[in-house]
C-alpha cells in the first residue's frame, strides 16, 4: 500500500472523526454538569434535522434562518426536557436516570417517525461536491466545512468553561450538594447544559444530515458519538476532539484493509472494538477525570 | 463580609421548636430552639448523631437533598421566616453552610473553587478583590491556588471550604465540624482565623463541633444537643465550668466507663 493512499484515508478519517467529536460534544456537555450519559442525544440530533427541514421546506424559511430558528427551538426543547423529565430524578440511582434518557430516545424517534415518516430527505446545504485537492490528497468539501464548524464550537465551549458560569457547571458535576451549599442553582445549571447540548445537536444535525441524508438512521450516530465520548473520557472537551480524530483515522484506515479480508461492513466492528477495549483497559478514557486520592 | 451595618437588637437567627422528619417517618430533631445574636459566635455541641448537622441543614435548606423536611416549628433569619426557600435563595439572604467533610470541588483549582461561589451579580473586579481578601486570611491557599483542590492537604481543604463560603458574602456562617480529622495546631489556626473574620466583619457564626474544648474557647454561648433535643444552653464560661460537660465532652479527670456514661445520660433523661 502506498503512503499517499494511506495518508488520504487518514486525513479524511480525521475530518470525519471531528464530526464524531462534534456529536460527542453534546454528550460531554451534559456529562460535565450532571454526570449523566445522555442516550437521547442521537434522537435529539435527528429531531433537530427534521425541524430544520420542516422550517425550510414546509414553512419556506431560507435555510440559514431555518437553522437559526431551530437552534432557539432546540435550546428551549433541551432546557424543557430536562425540567420536565429529569428534574424530579435528582438523587435517584444513575441507572434510573439512564433509563429515562433511553425512554426519551425511543419517544423522540417514535414521534419523528409518526410525523415525518421513514423516507430519507436531503438537507441541500448547497455545498459543492466537486473534488477538492489539497496537494495530492482528495478531500470531501462537506467534511472539511463540518470540521471547521466543529473546531469553532470546541473553542467556544472551552472558553465558556473558563467563565464564572462555566466554572459553576463544572462545580455541579464535581459535587452537587456542595454546589447547593454555596448558592449555585444546580437545577438551572443542569437544564442549561441540556440546552447547550441541544444546540450542539443542531450543528451536528445539519452537517450529518447533508452527509448521509435525514432519516431515522441519523439517530444511530449515538453509537459513534458514545464511543468517542468514552474514549475521550466523557467529561473532557479536548478528550472528545482527540478521541474523535483517533477513532476517525482508525476506522477509515482500518476498514479499508479489513474490508478486503471480510468483504465489507467492518466499520462498525472497529468502532465497537474501540468502545469495548476502552471500557476494559482504560475506563477513564484518554483525558477523563480520575477520582483523586491523596496520599 | 459586609461591615456590621445591621440592627443589633434581636437575634440574626432564631429557631423555634423545630422538628425535622427524614423520609416522612424518621424524627431527627425534636423541637430544637436556638438563637444566634447579630455578630455573635455560638457553638452547637453534642455527640455523634445527636442532631447537630440536621439542625444546620434545616437552616441552610440542604435537608431537601436528603429527603428531609422541617415538619414543625419556625426558622427566622434577620426577622424573616424562611420556610420552603431552596438553598440558593437562603445563600442569597446571607446564610452559608460549610458542610461536613470539607467537600471542596476536587477537580477545580482553589481559585476556581472561590470563583464558583461568587454570586453572579458580583462584578469581576469585586470578585478579584474578594478573592484577594480570602487569600489574605488563608495565605496557604494563595501558594497553591493553581493546583487541583483534590490534592490539597486536609487543613488546606478546610480553609478552602471556609474561604469558598466567605465568597458568597454571608452574614451567618455555619460550620459543620471544621476540626474533623485535622491536627490540633491546624484546628487552632483555623479557629483563630474564624474569630478574626468574626471580629473584623461582624460575621455571625454558628459552629457545630464534637471538639467542645476548642469550640468553647472561641464562642460566647453554647447549646448542648442530645438525642434531637437541646438539653443545656449557657455562656461558654459556665459551660466549661459545668461538671457534666467536663465529664462527657471535655474529658474529665476521673475517666468513667461507657456503661456509666450511658447510665448517667439515661438518668438525666437525655436518652429517650
Amino acid at each position: 500500500m502506498d503512503i499517499a493512499y494511506v495518508s488520504e484515508l487518514a486525513v479524511n478519517g480525521a475530518l470525519t472523526g471531528l464530526l464524531y467529536s462534534l456529536f460527542a460534544l453534546g454528550l460531554v456537555l451534559i456529562y460535565k454538569s450532571s454526570s449523566v450519559p445522555n442516550l437521547a442525544q442521537g434522537a435529539l440530533t435527528m429531531l433537530a434535522a427534521y425541524v430544520v427541514l420542516a422550517l425550510s421546506r414546509q414553512l419556506g424559511f431560507p435555510l440559514w434562518l431555518g437553522i437559526a430558528v431551530t437552534t432557539i427551538i432546540m435550546f428551549l426543547a433541551g432546557f424543557g426536557v430536562e425540567k420536565v423529565t429529569l428534574r424530579r430524578m435528582a438523587g435517584r440511582p444513575i441507572v434510573m436516570i439512564l433509563m429515562m434518557t433511553l425512554g426519551l430516545d425511543i419517544f423522540i424517534r417514535g414521534s419523528t417517525l409518526a410525523v415525518w415518516g421513514g423516507t430519507s430527505r436531503s438537507m441541500e446545504l448547497g455545498v459543492s461536491y466537486d473534488p477538492l485537492f489539497l496537494g495530492p490528497l482528495l478531500l470531501s468539501r462537506i467534511n472539511l466545512a463540518g470540521a471547521c464548524v466543529a473546531i469553532a464550537l470546541f473553542v467556544a465551549f472551552l472558553l465558556f468553561f473558563r467563565t464564572r458560569r462555566g466554572i459553576r457547571l463544572r462545580a455541579i458535576s464535581d459535587d452537587y450538594v456542595a454546589s447547593w451549599s454555596i448558592g449555585i442553582s444546580v437545577e438551572h445549571g443542569v437544564a442549561l447544559s441540556w440546552g447547550m447540548a441541544s444546540v450542539v445537536a443542531v450543528a451536528s444535525a445539519v452537517i450529518w444530515g447533508e452527509i448521509q441524508g435525514v432519516d431515522q438512521s441519523l439517530s444511530q450516530l449515538l453509537l459513534k458519538g458514545l464511543t468517542v465520548a468514552v474514549l475521550g473520557g466523557l467529561d473532557s472537551i479536548v478528550g472528545a476532539i482527540l478521541a474523535g480524530i483517533v477513532l476517525g483515522v482508525i476506522e477509515n484506515v482500518g476498514a479499508s484493509y479489513l474490508d478486503l479480508v471480510v468483504g465489507g461492513g467492518s466499520r462498525d466492528l472497529i468502532v465497537a472494538a474501540v468502545l469495548i477495549f476502552t471500557v476494559m483497559l482504560r475506563p477513564h478514557g484518554l483525558f477523563g477525570r480520575h477520582d483523586i486520592e491523596r496520599v | 463580609m459586609k461591615p456590621n451595618d445591621i440592627q443589633q437588637d434581636g437575634p440574626i437567627l432564631s429557631m423555634n421548636s423545630v422538628e425535622v422528619l427524614y423520609n416522612s417517618v424518621m424524627l431527627a430533631i425534636k423541637g430544637v430552639s436556638i438563637e444566634v445574636p447579630y455578630g455573635g459566635m455560638v457553638a452547637l455541641l453534642g455527640s455523634n448523631g445527636a442532631g447537630k448537622s440536621t439542625t444546620l441543614k434545616a437552616i441552610s435548606g440542604l435537608l431537601s437533598a436528603e429527603r428531609g423536611k422541617v415538619s414543625r416549628g419556625e426558622i427566622r433569619f434577620d426577622g424573616r421566616v424562611i420556610g420552603d426557600n431552596p438553598p440558593q435563595q437562603r445563600v442569597g439572604l446571607g446564610i452559608c453552610h460549610v458542610i461536613e467533610g470539607r467537600r471542596v470541588f476536587e477537580h477545580l483549582t482553589p481559585d476556581e473553587n472561590l470563583e464558583a461561589a461568587a454570586p453572579m451579580s458580583l462584578s469581576r473586579t469585586r470578585v478579584a478583590s474578594e478573592k484577594a481578601r480570602i487569600y489574605d486570611y488563608f495565605p496557604r491557599l494563595a501558594e497553591r491556588k493553581s493546583s487541583l483542590a483534590g490534592y490539597l492537604s486536609g487543613g488546606e481543604q478546610q480553609m478552602l471550604a471556609i474561604g469558598r463560603a466567605l465568597m458568597t458574602q454571608p452574614r451567618l456562617l455555619m460550620l459543620d465540624e471544621p476540626s474533623l480529622g485535622l491536627a490540633p495546631f491546624l484546628v487552632a489556626e483555623i479557629f483563630e482565623i474564624i474569630k478574626r473574620i468574626n471580629r473584623d466583619h461582624g460575621l455571625s457564626v454558628l459552629l457545630v463541633e464534637q471538639n467542645a474544648l476548642a469550640a468553647l474557647d472561641i464562642v460566647s454561648r453554647g447549646y448542648l444537643i442530645e438525642n434531637g433535643r437541646v438539653v443545656m444552653h449557657d455562656t461558654a464560661e459556665r459551660l466549661k465550668a459545668n461538671s457534666d460537660i467536663q465529664e462527657f465532652y471535655l474529658g474529665g479527670s476521673q475517666a468513667k466507663s461507657f456503661h456509666d456514661i450511658k447510665h448517667y445520660r439515661r438518668r438525666k433523661r437525655w436518652l429517650s
